[in-house]
């Protein structure tokens, strides 16, 4: 299915190539006709037609683009389309051509508010009310924002805790198993085999693992995580087997069945998880901690990658963090989120194959060394090399543009060709969109996309996949499979799954 | 179709859902929360963005046809569950001269309850000319009436439009929201022609299910049977052309039938740009399945010439 909005058409960079470089540059002529076009742009703005205004007011602009207005323009023609990334671009350059250009301030502002970020909005909100100090409405939106600001700033303030973490803090010691847990034990705080095959049959009834295993398993995990690189480097053998899987989104019956056909995870069967363990799916807790248990107990054979769903705004909206309440308390959900900060951004097989969940980036010049040392102990940030390896998506047309997202960017087959040659790479695996049949080839085989839960959502009725590749031949062998029923709980009470608008 | 009991459970989703993102500020219905309380549950974000573009479409086209008939006309909803619109058209003056709401017994009985409770609902009904008469599962005031019937039973149906005063004479437009579906489609073309015989001036404007032979329908069809709600009537809803087709064999002059992505997109921009930014949805495919296998239909007869065929969405 195409997707609804947007502009495909105009999501093609300036090629400054053929614009004029300077305002001496642009003949009376071309002014005249840029400013007639703009004239048109307006009209089909005012009709609501704004594929068709953008497209006037880019002829504009490479006609002349000098002038503040045919930006700020096309700025508030992206609002209205959702293209954040695009108006916030505009509204800049509208603002480097006349910093007076006030509208042009508002149009950012919008831009980022939309985009969540609430600090830049806030500025060009008071940069108005500097210049109009009576304008009732700027001061109005001026405080609005600051509000916004004001909250944010307050919730982040009672979050934290002079910095200590709560994995470090935590006292384990003092909490208790229930005399008839009659569930898997740890041994001596360890997770052994017999515990990660007892663990996967209890989750398979909707047992529940006592808090004090649950925080053992997080403060291990989140240890392991720590000491590794934002990039690991996973060597497979020749001859040896490999498997990689992508979102999976609590649909824990369809992991059990991934486990099933390609094996349960061991040192002769390794995994790699790219992200997206959480949310959606009813039995989120499940499936992370299964994983994390694996991680533990194969911590050189089982990888894990952080998704974008393993972050705080992705957990409150879409279950995770309802789901951990429910079964666990709010403080546990933290817990959660100190180990999902510390999860590794991206691995790279043999030197050969770089997996991510997200995508590629906005520039060209990202080494495989970039990635490994960004800092990643953090929420995703809107911008940069850890937001678009969790949030990027590939493009059929060549070239990059803004994410219709609204975070991370939209490369094309010859961004990825480049990368490739760059790092040295053969090609890159991600994940983070649904596809039909759990997998899809984009860019000449050289972006493969993998997702493994199938009728995702219980709605979808698309098939889920992994790759199976060897050390001795990366090939990607892809597997299909439908999905498996699951008992009939409600998630997001945490999510209800949808079956429809009544 | 009998009172299927997940049928009827159909009303408690839907209503919860319209709760859920009415608070969140998509739209405004100071009515829903009498009806409704506030569940603790989430509802994802597609879900609020396509119940936004079903309630604004379908609000688009009554306005029109009330502004086209100058309120001179009458409203007819089958299987209106709790829904609000009777009260938010009263809000804005826009009421037609009847306006009966047709649901099972079960529905009415409820409906009927928070009515008789609530001063604000009761409030819209009163009229200093007419008592209002509220039994155990049904009301009937001046302009407004919730009676108990089956749809699929035309006599019965005959007999409470009747006992409700409906003028056949009058333009007349009939809703349904998810309601034929769940009627075998001998049954829905049986009311279609029994409306098209008997109102000369009349819309008929429905909302359902649609493109259901693909493998996001299947799971529909299979995610609604294990919750006994049977889509008998799904074999309506395989396309456009089937959702016209019903109206056209049916005695209706004219019809249309648009599915809702594409109504999505005529819907005010300004709105939809407000509404789209309440949440971010994080998966783009899931709302756009959703809105293309649903769809909004229309069909008319105009033997008083009043334009029907003109109103459409955009």
């Amino acid at each position: 299915m195409a997707t609804a909005m947007g502009n495909e058409n105009a999501a093609m960079e300036e090629t400054t190539e053929s614009m004029p470089s300077d305002p001496e540059a642009v003949s009376e002529e071309d002014k005249k006709r840029a400013d007639e076009i703009k004239e048109e742009a307006n009209v089909f703005f005012k009709n609501e037609d704004y594929t068709n205004a953008i497209d006037k007011y880019s002829k504009a602009i490479q006609l002349n683009p000098f002038v503040a207005a045919y930006f700020g323009n096309r700025s508030f023609a992206y609002l209205r389309t959702e293209c954040f990334g695009y108006a916030l671009n505009d509204a800049s350059k509208a603002l480097n051509l006349d910093k007076n250009y006030l509208k042009a301030y508002y149009r950012r502002a919008s831009a980022n508010m939309a985009l969540g970020k609430f600090k830049l909005a806030l500025k060009d909100f008071e940069a108005v009310t500097k210049v109009r100090p009576s304008d009732k409405d700027a001061r109005t939106k001026y405080n609005e924002c600051n509000k916004i600001c004001k909250r944010i700033a307050f919730e982040k303030a009672i979050a934290s805790d002079d910095g200590k973490c709560l994995a470090d803090t935590i006292d384990i010691e003092s909490l208790v198993i229930e005399a008839n847990y009659d569930g898997p034990h740890l041994q001596d705080g360890t997770v052994t085999l017999d515990f990660a095959n007892a663990l996967i049959e209890a989750y398979k009834e909707q047992k529940k693992l006592p808090k004090k295993y649950v925080c053992q398993i997080l403060v291990q995990a989140k240890k392991l995580f720590c000491e590794q690189d934002s990039l690991v480097y996973i060597d497979v053998p020749p001859k040896a087997k490999f498997t990689i899987c992508g979102d999976i989104h609590g649909q824990y019956y369809d992991l059990l069945n991934i486990f099933q056909m390609n094996g349960k995870p061991s040192e002769e069967n390794p995994y790699l998880f790219n992200g997206d363990f959480v949310d959606r799916g009813s039995f989120s807790v499940e499936c992370i901690m299964t994983l994390l248990t694996y991680k533990l107990l194969y911590p050189k054979h089982f990888f894990m990658a952080r998704g974008n769903h393993e972050s705080l705004t992705m957990n409150q909206m879409y279950g995770f963090e309802g789901e951990v309440k429910s079964k666990y308390s709010s403080q546990l959900c933290e817990l959660f989120t100190e180990v999902f900060n510390w999860l590794p951004l991206a691995h790279c097989i043999n030197k050969k194959i770089l997996v991510m969940h997200g995508g590629l980036f906005s520039n060209d010049n990202v080494t495989l060394d970039d990635i490994s040392k960004t800092y990643r102990n953090k929420q995703p940030p809107d911008s940069g090399i850890m937001c678009e390896l969790l949030w990027s998506d590939p493009q059929p047309q060549a070239g990059r543009a803004p994410s219709k997202r609204g975070v991370g960017v939209q490369f094309g087959p010859d961004v990825t060709a480049r990368f490739l040659e760059l790092n040295k790479l053969d090609y890159v695996v991600r994940s983070h969109e649904v596809k039909n049949e759990g997998y899809e080839l984009m860019h000449g085989g050289k972006c493969i996309t993998v997702f493994s839960a199938p009728n995702y959502c219980d709605t979808m009725g698309n098939k889920g996949a992994y790759i199976n590749i060897t050390g001795d031949d990366l090939t990607p062998k892809f597997t299909s499979y439908e999905s498996v029923p699951h008992p009939n709980v409600k998630p997001m009470a945490y999510a209800n799954p949808f079956f429809g608008l009544f | 179709m009998s009172a299927d009991p997940g049928v009827i459970g159909t009303n408690d989703d839907a209503s919860s859902c319209k709760r859920f993102a009415v608070d969140k500020g998509y739209w405004s219905d100071p009515y829903i929360s009498l009806f409704m309380q506030k569940l603790p549950s989430r509802k994802a974000p597609e879900i609020s963005r396509g119940y936004y573009a079903r309630v604004t479409s379908i609000q688009i086209i009554i306005e029109k046809f009330l502004q086209m008939t100058q309120n001179n006309c009458q409203i007819v909803s089958f299987g209106a569950g709790f829904d609000t619109l009777y009260w938010r058209l009263f809000d804005k003056g826009l009421t037609p001269k009847k306006f009966v709401e047709v649901d099972f017994e079960q529905v009415t009985t409820r409906k009927c309850h928070f009515i008789k409770s609530k001063k604000q609902l009761l409030d819209a009904l009163t009229c200093e000319e007419t008592d209002i008469m509220i039994s155990k599962n049904e009301l009937h005031s001046a302009k407004y009436h919730l009676v108990c019937a089956n749809i699929a039973n035309t006599a019965q149906l005959e007999s409470k439009l009747t006992a409700s005063g409906i003028d056949r004479s009058l333009p007349t437009l009939f809703l349904s929201e998810c309601v034929l579906v769940y009627v075998d489609v001998e049954g829905s073309n049986k009311l279609l022609k029994w409306i098209s015989d008997n109102f000369p001036t009349a819309l008929f404007l429905n909302y359902e299910q649609i493109n259901m032979t693909d493998a996001f329908g299947q799971v529909m069809i299979e995610n609604l049977k294990a919750r006994d709600c049977v889509l008998s009537g799904a074999a309506a809803c395989a396309n456009v052309n089937t959702q016209m087709d019903r109206f056209l064999n049916n005695g209706w002059s004219g019809a249309d039938c648009l599915d809702m992505s594409t109504v999505y997109k005529c819907l005010p921009q300004s709105d939809l740009q407000r509404i789209e930014r309440i949440e971010m949805l994080d998966e783009r495919e899931l709302l756009d399945q959703l809105l293309y296998h649903y769809c909004l239909a229309w069909a008319y007869k105009d033997t008083a010439d009043l334009g029907l065929h003109t109103i459409s969405i955009s």
